[in-house]
């Protein structure tokens, strides 16, 4: 058991990662490639609390990630750029069932 | 941290959470699926779906599961529970012997 761990959101999945505050953002992303085979240079995490890019060569600790905190995951797109940061609530599609418009099928 | 040392948990949305086995083993169900002998698909799929626990309490129970490996290695912190969710959290710890 590790001291920390985060969670790594990306639309309507989480992962929740093991990691200790000296462990660099690089290696962070090497445990994400294990897990989603996208190359760490396709990778990009945002610190969700603040909205900060996550610099590789910085450790958890030195970006203050705490145990908990959750971070974005962005990959790159087919042209080059970024996508953006999209993690999707439970509350943004869970409509109640007597809303208007609610019966459309 | 490998692929195969993961489950995926899916909450009655269809959103993914994906955590250290060990950490799902904390319950009681999720590890009889997890370790019975053959038949059951989740145990070959590392995928267990549960269609009656909604998102917000599945991600309060992974949560937990982490909360329960730190605590067992001696780190004493607070599990912080909010008020509202305490009745269905307690009704889903129930089902997974938690």
């Amino acid at each position: 058991m590790q001291a920390m761990y985060i969670r790594v959101k990306r639309n309507k999945t989480t992962y929740f990662i093991q990691c200790d505050p000296t462990e660099t953002i690089l290696q962070l992303k090497e445990k994400l490639y294990n897990l989603i085979d996208q190359p760490v240079n396709d990778q990009r995490l945002i610190l969700m609390l603040v909205g900060d890019v996550l610099e590789d060569s910085k450790s958890l600790a030195d970006q203050k990630i705490e145990n908990d905190a959750v971070v974005a995951l962005a990959l790159r797109k087919d042209d080059n750029q970024f996508e953006d940061v999209n993690i999707v609530k439970p509350n943004d599609f869970y409509q109640p069932r007597d809303s208007e418009g609610g019966a459309n099928w | 941290m490998k692929k195969e040392d993961t489950v995926k948990l899916i909450s009655a949305e269809g959103f993914e959470f994906i955590i250290d086995k060990k950490a799902a083993m904390v319950s009681q169900t999720i590890r009889n699926m997890l370790t019975s002998p053959g038949s059951f698909a989740e145990t070959e799929h590392g995928e267990v779906t549960f269609p009656e626990i909604s998102t917000t309490i599945l991600e309060k129970i992974c949560q937990y599961f982490y909360w329960s490996l730190q605590y067992a290695s001696g780190k004493e912190t607070e599990f912080h529970i909010e008020p509202e969710i305490t009745l269905e959290l307690m009704m889903a710890a129930n089902y997974l012997h938690t």
